[in-house]
């Protein structure tokens, strides 16, 4: 920016306008189509464009369109890096302090899987944390002395996660300056497009009513274990408490489940169940860990046909909760 | 130091002192020896301010933490040296512990668990495949790892290491899961249509292949056919047994045994993996705001102390021997109930309902699961 001489202030100039313009397409494309097309005729637009979209989503300040935005320059990072040559990637790695190292061609250890560089697991680990495919799992990768082996595109691909975190960072930083009237007026307008759009695409509310027969079998082992007064270990507990809150169970419901346990006493479990509910202290309303979590620390009995397809106990009880009211229908029509 | 928490057991109270911090060595002794607590801890986290409340502190960091202890482990003595009683009927019994009274069917008990040397042995054992993982897959070094025995039932093993501090807990649950073998699919580990992996090979796959191996240089018939295998395949197995356990020096046995599938193999190297996972407690590792106990002191159910050993030396540590912080006197208990039990070179017999002059060492760990009192006179020269 400072190398290209352009001034925040003047970005309301008339010369400025192709940069702003382009600056809006970029965030108006993330909101629309959850990406950034390239369109790279001028160089100095398509660099300068950058900052000032950032910019901009900074100042619209809404925590979802800066996740959305950062995500699609992820997006876009992902396919220009992918096309990159390793060593160009590996400078690109260096910039964000990775410990990358190229894999030599001629090594002579056979690899099963074959490997373009190799990771330190710390730098692998902190740009895996959000894929779900059992793949990117580091059990399920070859390591050895603390580092990964990846192949370039998903080097390319962890990269760009980089990028998003990056960015996400970027944008929640406080602005420091006031932006040209014109350029506010812009974030406004990009912000209201998005809040129409995401309007639109608002997820379904939970019924009022918890229906059991919707559990998946983890919550279904705990609610079960919790009325005849068996031991659930704390993980657990938090697991279905949160879950029964959040299928839309009253506090005093939740309560009257673990009324039957062993070392029940009323005080303390309201105070547990009020704070999860997001009654008490920081206010926050929690919900039950996802499955590879519960995996992790032993509550999984074990995964039934629905469970393939989802990563949330809360996502099953959507889809299953769907799936008995298309049912239930039919079942009443043939008696 | 100065961006731990630090917490105390009180004797009397039995509550958790919390949110301390400490400036120097000084500060901490004087705090000590005003309180003379009964177990003392500290954050695994680095905090901003580590006594401010949770919210509060500002979390820099944290070391990895792995706790292997025994009651998380199947073992052979069964855990046989516990007890447990009812508290409702009073019924009592030996064993792990149970989720519901035999008699009454309650769920409220008191439990008095042992260190027992088998279990502390298969702990051990535990702690040392950790350790290999941790150099060999992980590259750390020795020096980055703290080793110690817990001063009751196992080992912990802190790493301090910079680029590792930062790491969230989704990103520890990872390393959990690498040491649990959890999640874990054959398809991405080397195996493919008849070609599976060896036992040189380095990681999961060198362990797949080595779990593979020892379960089926000992499996009976019933062990196969509990993995889900047909009597059928479980014998047939059993009968090429020479000529898979053979086959190791090549490509390995995934393709020479015929009507053997890959869904039999899956079966079966689900019990390879079983045998190479390491047994560690989920929760302490995914927990970046840990209180572990300090090393030097003492443990309050055992009054054995926890004690620090190096990876090299880990092999022939004996913690009934080296964790003994009590060396001098003897003290006279009125023993109510305890199992046979070994500290130093002593191997004390079961008492019961009897008056004994033990040195102190054992008398404290009796003292302290509760299964012993101080005779008034003790207490009257005292």
């Amino acid at each position: 920016m400072q190398k290209l001489d352009l001034k925040i202030t003047e970005l309301d100039n008339p010369e400025y306008s192709r940069i702003v313009d382009r600056a809006e397409k970029r965030v108006e494309e993330a909101i629309l189509y959850a990406l950034v097309r390239d369109q790279a005729r001028n160089d100095e637009i398509e660099i300068l464009s950058f900052p000032v979209a950032v910019m901009m989503v900074a100042a619209a300040n809404d925590p979802f369109l800066k996740r959305r935005y950062a995500l699609a320059e992820a997006k876009r990072a992902y396919s220009i890096l992918r096309q990159e040559s390793r060593q160009k990637l590996a400078e690109v790695a260096q910039v964000f302090n990775w410990k990358i190292k190229p894999v030599k061609t001629d090594a002579v250890i056979p690899q099963t899987v074959p490997a373009d560089f190799t990771l330190n697991f710390v730098d692998y680990l902190k740009n895996t944390s959000n894929f779900h495919e059992s793949k990117w799992k580091l059990v399920n990768r070859t390591i050895l002395h603390g580092e990964v082996n990846v192949t370039k595109d998903e080097a390319a691909r962890l990269l760009a996660e980089e990028v998003r975190a990056h960015m996400e960072n970027k944008l929640d930083l406080k602005i420091g300056f006031t932006l040209p009237q014109t350029v506010t007026e812009r974030a406004e307008r990009l912000k209201l497009l998005f809040l129409s759009r995401k309007g639109q695409a608002r997820q379904e509310e939970m019924p009022k009513e918890t229906t059991v027969d919707a559990f998946p079998p983890c919550i279904r082992q705990l609610y079960s274990a919790a009325q005849t007064g068996r031991h659930i270990s704390h993980i657990g507990r938090f697991a279905l408490t949160s879950f029964l809150i959040n299928s839309g169970m009253t506090v005093e419901n939740v309560i009257e489940c673990f009324r039957t346990a062993s070392d029940f006493s009323e005080r303390m479990t309201r105070y547990q169940v009020e704070h999860i509910a997001g009654g008490r202290g920081s206010r926050t309303k929690y919900i039950p860990p996802r499955c590879d979590t519960l995996r992790t620390h032993g509550v999984c009995p074990g995964m039934d046909e629905i469970c393939h397809r989802v990563r949330h106990p809360l996502a099953y009880y959507r889809g299953k909760l769907r799936l008995i009211k298309t049912q239930t229908p039919a079942a009443a029509a043939r008696t | 130091m100065q961006k731990r928490e630090f917490a105390f057991l009180l004797f009397k109270e039995r509550t958790m002192l919390r949110h301390k911090g400490f400036k120097t060595i000084e500060d901490f002794r004087n705090f000590l020896s005003g309180v003379t607590p009964s177990d003392v801890y500290y954050s695994s986290a680095y905090y901003e301010k580590p006594e401010e409340e949770m919210d509060a502190k500002g979390w820099m960091g944290a070391d990895l933490i792995f706790d292997i202890d025994a009651d998380h482990i199947p073992t052979p003595c069964d855990k046989q040296h516990d007890t447990w009683t009812c508290k409702n009927c009073g019924m009592s019994g030996r064993g792990a512990k149970l989720e519901k009274c035999p008699k009454c069917a309650g769920q409220k008990f008191g439990d008095v668990s042992w260190p027992c040397e088998v279990c502390l042995e298969t702990a051990k054992e535990e702690t040392m495949k950790l350790i290999d993982v941790l150099d060999k897959d992980f590259g750390l070094s020795p020096k980055e790892m703290n080793l110690a025995f817990s001063g009751h039932r196992g080992y912990h093993v802190h790493i301090e290491n910079e680029a590792i501090k930062t790491l969230d807990s989704i990103a520890r649950k990872e390393i959990v899961d690498y040491m649990l073998g959890i999640g874990l699919e054959t398809g991405l580990q080397g195996f493919d249509r008849g070609v599976g992996p060896r036992l040189e090979d380095s990681g999961w796959k060198g362990r797949i292949a080595k779990g593979t191996y020892e379960f089926l240089l000992t499996a009976t018939q019933e062990q196969l056919e509990n993995t889900g295998l047909k009597k059928k395949t479980a014998l047939q197995i059993l009968r090429q047994r020479d000529k898979i356990l053979e086959s190791w020096k090549e490509k390995g046995p995934w393709k020479i045994l015929k009507g053997i599938g890959p869904d039999s193999w899956e079966k079966i190297i689900t019990k390879g993996i079983e045998r190479q996972s390491i047994k560690i407690d989920t929760v302490v590792t995914t927990d970046v705001h840990r209180l572990i106990r300090l090393a030097n002191t003492l443990h309050g159910e055992t009054g054995l102390k926890k004690i620090q050993v190096s990876t090299s030396e880990i092999e022939q540590f004996d913690p009934f021997k080296s964790a003994i912080a009590f060396q001098h006197d003897s003290v006279t208990v009125d023993v109510s109930e305890s199992p046979e039990f070994r500290l130093g070179g002593n191997t004390y017999r079961p008492y019961k309902n009897e008056r004994v002059e033990l040195p102190t060492a054992a008398a404290m760990l009796l003292l302290c699961k509760g299964a012993a009192k101080i005779t008034e006179e003790t207490i009257s020269v005292q």
